[in-house]
């Protein structure tokens, strides 16, 4: 080993918990022996601060078996309303989520995945990025359609609309579409649109509250993660521009609730809407939020959460740029995801091949516009042509 | 030996009683829980988890009751098994962060507020009442600093402080072992960050 040893390994070297050849190498280079003296000196004071940490108790532990019995008993007298419950009836306490958070139960809520087209916009996109996930903490709350809509409601009083789009407009065509959202809207060489339905702009602000987001870890059996204090009341603002989707073949009216496609619909809605195509077009979302709101930190919780290790999810919140980078997480079993070039850049196509239900979602980003197109059928080729057709 | 066997008794009728009295909804599934039965997770790590909340609250009575709070969420909604699950882990994971919870409470600053002034002075040995009193200063200015810091890494110098070895660490936190002495020195850097500035605060 020539390389000398960083930070962490000479930490790690005075715990004598660095490999043999880290230690080997570190007996011989009087470099990283200077080094490892400086950083000796530096948690020295800490050292000291924290070492009553590991002094004895002072006083026994309460015996195991009659703590366990106060256990039982504590579980008889508690009432049925959990705290979960309990902070949903306090009419004095506003709501709150944290964003990953959000992102993470609009895939399993249908009552939140009204929501989902505005958080999953909460960036300045450049990128997509899927990542697969377990969502183990999801799945404690999955089946439990009270919880589900107790989420919801959760989601929804935590977000204050500032500009509220109203109903989506029917356009007669891509010119009048590109007027109505103010940008340039692109549309298929070679093919006949159904339909063009442009949605105004919002603008929705959201608050944290931690008390709250923490009291939905610890019902979904996530004790074990904690949200930072720092992130209490900050203020997230989502300015969300007009888009337009245009229709291809039989679609769904977008007016009409729970019609839309996407990875979510029913097979029904695909026996009803075969040769559907959809093609959505909208430009970045903007946000705003406290220069101090570590979104990264709240990233790694949520990717825990989804049930990610500490380890993975601290590597993957490490490898993205959270200010430019929409990121989606995709429940293993739920759909396979591959990157494509489209239009000139790298897209994500995302499939759930299941035999009743088969769907797909073509997503990528370009000169700050987002783009996708979805189906309930199998034949994503489709998606690519038109995406490689547009001008 | 009567004590042992009603302790026995008491257990059992409250095992029946919860077997009848739960709804089967809310019953954690047999096959959502540990390998180890409830009872065995709780004999064996009921002592360890209560001396590390001693040691991190200072406080034996919100030791227990927070001990007690740590089974309770175990007994009521189990960590979901799979492979490599540890559910040992996952316990000193909610303890120590419903002890940094607590120490971020209202109620608890109040009490380290008392126990750092007139108590301390009451229990020190006449000899010694300045560094009695010192030393719990300094104990409780490290509780806060803890308990403001990022839950992630205060959980890390704690679970390190309190003995546990770098591979003990990265199962119990869900990390690679070559991982934890990177976190570790970051963790101490921030410690040492957070402490500085409420000891500035408080000048």
């Amino acid at each position: 080993m020539n390389k000398h040893l960083n930070d962490g390994q000479l930490r790690a070297a005075l715990d004598q918990e660095l490999d043999e050849a880290g230690m080997n190498h570190l007996e011989i280079c009087p470099t990283c022996r200077k080094r490892q003296t400086q950083i000796k000196a530096e948690m020295q004071q800490t050292a000291r601060g924290l070492s009553f940490l590991g002094s004895p108790a002072g006083q026994p532990s309460p015996e195991a078996k009659s703590a366990l019995v106060r256990l039982y008993q504590q579980n008889d007298s508690r009432k049925e309303i959990s705290m979960f419950k309990k902070l949903f009836a306090s009419t004095t306490l506003r709501v709150g989520l944290a964003i990953i958070v959000i992102l993470a139960v609009v895939f399993s809520f249908p009552q939140a995945r009204a929501f989902a087209g505005q958080f999953l916009n909460l960036f300045r996109v450049q990128q997509v990025v899927v990542v697969p996930v377990d969502f183990t903490g999801i799945q404690m709350l999955t089946g439990n359609d009270t919880l589900g809509k107790q989420v919801s409601d959760l989601i929804a009083s935590s977000v204050t609309t500032r500009q509220d789009p109203g109903a989506p407009v029917t356009a007669s065509d891509a010119a009048q579409a590109s007027q109505l959202t103010g940008f340039t809207v692109r549309v298929p060489q070679g093919m006949t649109p159904s339909r063009f339905s442009v949605e105004n702009a919002a603008a929705f602000t959201f608050k944290v509250d931690v008390a709250k987001v923490q009291a939905l870890l610890d019902e979904s059996g996530r004790s074990d993660l904690m949200l930072p204090t720092s992130i209490n009341g900050a203020d997230v603002s989502v300015n969300i521009p007009a888009s337009v989707s245009v229709a291809y073949g039989t679609c769904p009216d977008p007016a009409a609730p729970d019609t839309g496609i996407g990875l979510n619909s029913g097979g029904s809605a695909g026996r009803r809407y075969p040769d559907c195509v959809i093609l959505a077009e909208i430009p970045t979302p903007i946000v705003s939020a406290p220069a101090d709101l570590n979104i990264a930190q709240l990233a790694q919780i949520g990717l825990e959460f989804t049930g990610m290790t500490s380890d993975q999810a601290a590597a993957f919140t490490q490898a993205v740029d959270w200010t430019s980078t929409l990121v989606i997480p995709l429940p293993r079993n739920v759909a396979t995801y591959a990157q494509v070039t489209v239009d000139g850049v790298t897209g994500t196509l995302i499939q759930r091949p299941a035999d009743d239900a088969p769907q797909y979602v073509l997503l990528w980003v370009k000169n700050g516009i987002i783009y996708a197109i979805s189906s309930l059928g199998t034949d994503s080729q489709q998606a690519i042509q038109m995406a490689n057709s547009l001008p | 030996m009567d004590e042992i066997f009603s302790q026995e008794s008491a257990i059992q009728a409250m095992k029946t009683r919860k077997a009848e009295a739960v709804d089967p909804r809310t019953r954690p599934a047999e096959d959502s829980l540990s390998s180890q039965p409830f009872e065995d997770l709780f004999l064996e790590h009921w002592g360890p988890i209560y001396r590390l909340l001693v040691r991190m609250t200072g406080d034996p009575a919100e030791a227990e009751d927070l001990a007690l709070e740590t089974f309770f969420r175990l007994y009521r909604q189990p960590p979901k098994t799979g492979e490599g699950t540890n559910t040992g882990g996952w316990l000193y994971r909610v303890a120590t962060n419903l002890a940094l919870r607590s120490i971020r409470s209202a109620k608890h600053r109040q009490y380290y507020e008392m126990s750092a002034g007139k108590g301390a002075l009451e229990d020190a040995p006449e000899s010694r009442p300045a560094q009695i009193l010192e030393s719990r200063e300094d104990h409780r200015m490290t509780r806060l600093a803890l308990a403001k810091m990022n839950p992630h890494r205060a959980q890390m110098l704690v679970l390190r402080y309190s003995g546990m070895t770098y591979k003990e660490i990265a199962r119990t936190l869900d990390l690679s072992p070559t991982s934890v002495g990177p976190l570790l020195l970051r963790a101490e850097r921030e410690f040492e960050k957070v402490y500085l500035a409420l000891t500035e605060e408080e000048k």
